[in-house]
């Protein structure tokens, strides 16, 4: 219909950047980790890491959305299972139900290790816990890779929840495609992998992790590879699409933030300074310490980013713009001449 | 056949008094003091007909629309968005938890916050008839608990211009069903396949 508005939203923000951000960087961690200990290399250390850093991430998330709730007592209602059948068309349920079980499957998985570690164990309160749960951690390890699947499973599915999440939305032309889900899930795995390599790095730290560390860097080479293709796919959706698409463009590609900080710093940089790593190599560790801090950086700042540059396509101005204090002014806002019809 | 109710708007009689939204807030008592409402007039300015030098003034009467495919129901999580049989889209206050995806998914912006103060605000604001009692992300509801009793919305039983009409699509001889088979009527954004039930007669197409 003839003159319209083109406006960002307010509602979900910086704080959904950091959910997503934390959820598709827990889950593709506890993915990554159970993997190579199954499969590629034991490592129960790694393990430890991974999925007790991937359970306080996703509490962190899920409590920055708690938060924001208008009505908290109200969480119930999600938090119960049956969700799946009474609301199987949103991906919040989903979501929800995969962070929660991918949380308790991981932690089971871990809970052996956990008895096992010195660190763990020995720990004033913590230790003494832990010992009343030894049989637990036997009934784990007899079902350990079944446990494992369950675990991985549900990572998977919450890494796929936080693009998902963003397509459901039809009115934004930037989030309503299937290129984004298959953005965040590239991105998620990278920042895992450089979440692991700093932890491989400087906190592990043993030398026979060599292997596991060269696999890590060549496969993150590869995703933010893959990343910047479909950067560079978004760049020509939103230059040449929908009107609100390519408002989009203009939030977008005119941001420094978004081309040096993400584009720039998050993706080019880290991916020419472990493609060194993986072909001849560095002396230190530091420049790979440095991609992956970059890396992680660079997937919040594309979360970020994506939050704040979808752009409505309305015959009115949004809500928020006609706040107590937003006045607004006439010439802000852009008219186009009608389209009869 | 049950019934399927609609809203057409004629934004040529539109005068911008705002009593439909004055209605409308005392009728379902929104966060006024914070300036959310189930339904807002904009006043605007908009270029128009074949000289672009041609502004006019338009009234854009805005709400729920009702859609037969709504985003906000399918992104809820808990079913506190969920349709009538008669085709209005409803929030229960009770489920709803308040994640605003609804806000985020609706085309229409018509998806608003009403928060823990608002409900004490409403408590000095309505007096004794104040009835909400739980947060959520409210709506227009066509003033369904009104149309059950075979009234009008209030917005629609108090619209001085008449560019509001409310009725059922399908009763062939419902005034608001002949508008919009005529074609006369049309929903806003209909590209995106929500398929509302507010109908909006151009005032720009009239003038040119």
């Amino acid at each position: 219909m003839e003159g319209m508005f083109y406006s960002t939203q307010e509602v979900w923000t910086w704080w959904i950047a950091i959910y997503l951000f934390l959820g598709g960087l827990g889950g593709a961690a506890v993915v990554i980790s159970i993997m190579t200990n199954m499969y590629y290399r034991t490592h129960k250390e790694l393990i430890l890491w991974a999925n007790i850093s991937s359970f306080i991430m996703l509490s962190v998330g899920s409590l920055l959305l708690f938060l924001h709730l208008l009505h908290h007592i109200a969480v119930i209602n999600v938090l119960n299972p049956m969700v799946l059948i009474n609301k199987p068309d949103a991906w919040i349920s989903w979501g929800t139900q995969f962070i929660v079980w991918m949380m308790v499957w991981s932690m089971v998985y871990t809970f052996p290790y956990l008895l096992e570690s010195p660190f763990w164990s020995r720990m004033p309160i913590v230790g003494s816990i832990l010992k009343l749960f030894g049989w637990a951690g036997q009934l784990s390890l007899k079902f350990h890779k079944i446990i494992g699947w369950l675990a991985i499973i549900n990572a998977v599915g919450t890494v796929l929840y936080t693009g998902l999440l963003l397509q459901s939305f039809p009115a934004v032309a930037l989030w309503h495609n299937p290129g984004v889900p298959l953005l965040f899930i590239v991105s998620a795995f990278s920042t895992a992998f450089a979440f692991l390599l700093l932890v491989l790095y400087l906190f592990i730290d043993r030398e026979e992790d060599h292997v596991i560390k060269v696999f890590y860097e060549r496969t993150d080479v590869i995703l933010i590879s893959v990343e910047l293709l479909i950067i560079f796919v978004f760049f020509h959706f939103t230059t040449y699409g929908l009107e609100s698409a390519r408002h989009t463009a203009s939030l977008l590609w005119e941001n420094m933030g978004w081309i040096i900080g993400f584009i720039g710093f998050g993706l080019l940089v880290p991916f020419f300074i472990e493609l060194k790593g993986v072909t001849t190599g560095w002396k230190s560790p530091a420049p790979i310490v440095l991609a992956a801090v970059l890396v992680l950086v660079g997937g919040y700042l594309l979360r970020h980013y994506f939050m704040y540059a979808g752009v409505y396509e309305r015959p009115y101005p949004a809500q928020h713009e006609f706040a107590p204090g937003g006045h607004v002014e006439l010439d802000k806002l852009q008219t186009q001449k009608p389209v009869s019809g | 056949m049950a019934a399927h109710y609609a809203m057409v708007i004629d934004l040529n009689t539109c005068v911008g008094c705002n009593a439909c939204m004055a209605a409308c807030a005392m009728e379902n008592q929104t966060p006024v003091w914070a300036n959310r409402w189930r339904t807002y007039v904009h006043d605007l300015e908009v270029t128009s007909g074949f000289l672009e030098d041609q502004i006019r003034r338009r009234f854009f009467p805005r709400l729920c629309n009702h859609c037969d495919n709504p985003p906000c129901m399918s992104v809820c999580p808990t079913g506190a968005t969920h349709k009538l049989e008669n085709g209005i889209v409803m929030v229960d206050d009770d489920l709803c938890m308040g994640c605003r995806a609804c806000a985020m998914a609706c085309p229409y912006d018509a998806r608003f916050d009403v928060t823990y103060d608002d409900l004490k605000e409403g408590e000095t604001f309505y007096g004794s008839l104040h009835f909400r009692t739980s947060p959520s992300v409210d709506k227009c509801s066509f003033c369904s608990h009104r149309v059950m009793r075979g009234l009008k919305p209030a917005c629609v039983e108090t619209c001085v211009g008449y560019s509001r009409m409310f009725g059922d699509l399908n009763d062939p001889a419902d005034p608001v069903a002949k508008i919009v088979a005529s074609g006369v009527a049309k929903p806003l954004m209909s590209h995106l396949g929500t398929r509302p039930n507010v109908f909006y007669i151009s005032d720009l197409e009239r003038a040119t």
